[in-house]
């Protein structure tokens, strides 16, 4: 798969990423090229296996009880570096 | 190198004897990082006087003979990308600037609960993607061993720091060969334990199915005695697991003769450099001479783990990394809408790697692709697993090079992703299946290290942390 300028903006927009026009064109090629080196993974008949997530051995995985800990994050935050200033993120009707 | 040596050993001794100081020992780190840092660039950021405070607290327990943990006095770096509260992590990246956590990583305050003294933070490829460290916002480390050459990445900064004899030890991180890859190119011993083996708490998340955090160290003791201090159970970490943490320093001395250690024929592939090829055969030959049965095998999805992996990877990153908006941490870009400061922030603040694997990821996750590519990759995942499983169905550990080359030139393939993404070919697979892995100096080709790996069933990184002390006692680093 050949990955166009078009393309580029598209998913620069998905991924909130603002790409100037110069770079859309060396960063269609640069991800061409790799797409097409990834597309090997066509060659594998993958129809019968199942997909792996994370790999976590068998038994090693450690369980908790679904149960609430009071852990109070936001003051212990707001003691080691003190307040923060957030910008506005409800627009005005 | 000496095989014999165990710096961290011997300097805990000394102080236990009364030989050194602790304000001493870490004032002359201090002293000679300083020397060194305007031709290497292993730090981000130092911490003189803490690490002075500390060492002073340290030498007082001492004095007054009160306890004092494993690691008193002992100096360590971290690669910057894991947190110590309420001080600056940057990731090496502009979008983090000005960020101070206000907690620490679980690996990070263990080994400061055990006495060792954090003396800075080390560079390495912004948020660990890179094999070069060149990826840094701020400057590219240089290799000790030539300083016009990478020190390998991402944990480059650690790895130099270590092989430049600044500390003893430092910390890395390893997602596809963060901790190996420069461990390898640096001269150095690098650990990626078993995925689930040490709290990735407070370290910043790039691929969270495959990120590790590690040691680099001089000496296969010291990386048990660091591994041994970080591992374990953290109820932090939701990956963390809850397997028992054997003594690993008291493991090392256990015979290999018999241990059966598989050579993967994928791991020896055309193109590679000849001189890596026959100073890990010629490894592998000492392995046999010290008792160990060798068996050539295969792993026969081998070739498609670097495609899988940055698949795999991106398509991880590019949802861990979309939380730096400009809201919640350090940098902030101005714009009209709330979008145009996130994209304003976001464009202002990642390098030119990070963007290129966010963009990889969002498109291998976007619709319509999904199924060609990150759905198809985490299959073929599965079908390395299943190499792995039959591999160490008969052998103990696996032997291959760590990578294809000695240290490459700074420059060399910065242009080039691909090229640059295939020196990842020999690492990425113990991140894709979890395993132990660890990269062990193996001799020079011109002045410059080459790094044997050893990789281990899950859990097991006693078998591959015996089988690297024995090479080393047995003058295999010097090749």
């Amino acid at each position: 798969m050949k990955i166009s300028a078009a393309d580029v903006a598209y998913v620069a927009e998905l991924a909130n990423l603002e790409v100037g026009d110069g770079e859309k064109d060396a960063l269609a090629h640069q991800l061409s090229r790799i797409v097409q080196y990834v597309e090997q993974l066509e060659q594998l008949d993958t129809a019968a296996v199942e997909p792996t997530a994370q790999v976590v051995a068998d038994g090693a995985r450690a369980e908790r009880r679904d149960r609430v800990e009071a852990r109070d994050g936001s003051s212990e935050a707001a003691e080691t570096v003190g307040l923060f200033r957030v910008p506005k993120v409800i627009a005005e009707r | 190198m000496n095989p014999k040596r165990a710096p961290i050993a011997e300097l805990a001794r000394d102080y236990r004897e009364d030989r050194a100081e602790a304000s001493d020992v870490i004032g002359r780190t201090m002293d000679a990082i300083e020397r060194a840092e305007p031709g290497l660039h292993a730090f981000v950021s130092t911490r003189r006087e803490k690490a002075m405070d500390e060492a002073r607290a340290a030498d007082a327990a001492f004095a007054e003979g009160r306890p004092v943990g494993p690691l008193a006095g002992i100096p360590i770096a971290v690669k910057d990308n894991m947190h110590i509260r309420g001080e600056p992590t940057t990731c090496a990246s502009r979008i983090l600037k000005n960020y101070v956590p206000p907690y620490g990583s679980t690996a990070v305050d263990r080994l400061r609960a055990a006495g060792a003294i954090v003396v800075g933070k080390t560079n390495m490829d912004e948020f660990a993607m890179g094999s070069s460290t060149e990826n840094s916002a701020f400057s590219p480390t240089r290799n000790p061993h030539d300083p016009e050459r990478v020190p390998g990445g991402s944990s480059g900064g650690s790895s130099a720091a270590v092989a430049a004899g600044l500390v003893p030890a430092a910390l890395g991180s390893d997602t596809g060969g963060s901790i190996r890859q420069p461990a390898s190119f640096c001269g150095v011993v690098g650990l990626k334990p078993t995925y689930g083996r040490v709290s990735r708490y407070g370290l910043v998340a790039f691929g969270s199915s495959l990120d590790q955090i590690g040691p680099l160290s001089g000496s296969v003791a010291d990386t048990a005695r660091i591994l041994q201090t970080i591992a374990g159970f953290d109820p932090m970490d939701s990956t963390s697991s809850d397997v028992p943490t054997p003594d690993w320093t008291q493991a090392l001395d256990a015979p290999i003769r018999e241990m059966k250690v598989g050579v993967p024929k994928e791991y020896f592939v055309d193109g590679m450099d000849a001189g890596v090829a026959e100073r890990v055969r010629a490894g592998i030959d000492r392995l046999e001479g010290l008792g160990c049965r060798i068996e050539e095998l295969s792993l026969p999805h081998t070739e498609y783990a670097v495609a899988t992996y940055y698949l795999i990877s991106t398509a991880e990153a590019s949802s861990n990394l979309a939380r730096y908006d400009g809201v919640r941490y350090g940098l902030r870009a101005g714009g009209d809408t709330l979008q145009a400061m996130y994209r304003r922030t976001r464009m202002a603040g990642f390098g030119p790697e990070v963007k290129r694997r966010i963009l990889l990821g969002t498109y291998a996750l976007s619709a319509g692709y999904y199924d060609a590519y990150y759905l198809r990759a985490q299959k073929v995942r599965t079908l390395i697993l299943e190499d792995f499983r039959k591999a160490f169905e008969s052998v103990d550990v696996l032997v291959t090079p760590t990578t294809p080359t000695p240290a490459f030139r700074i420059g060399e393939n910065i242009d080039d992703p691909l090229a640059m993404y295939l020196n990842d070919i020999f690492t990425t697979t113990c991140n894709l299946a979890g395993l132990p892995g660890v990269s062990v100096p193996c001799g020079r080709i011109g002045g410059l290290p080459v790094g044997m790996q050893l990789i281990g069933n899950h859990f097991d990184e006693s078998a591959v942390l015996r089988a690297a002390h024995h090479f080393e006692q047995d003058g295999g680093f010097d090749g």
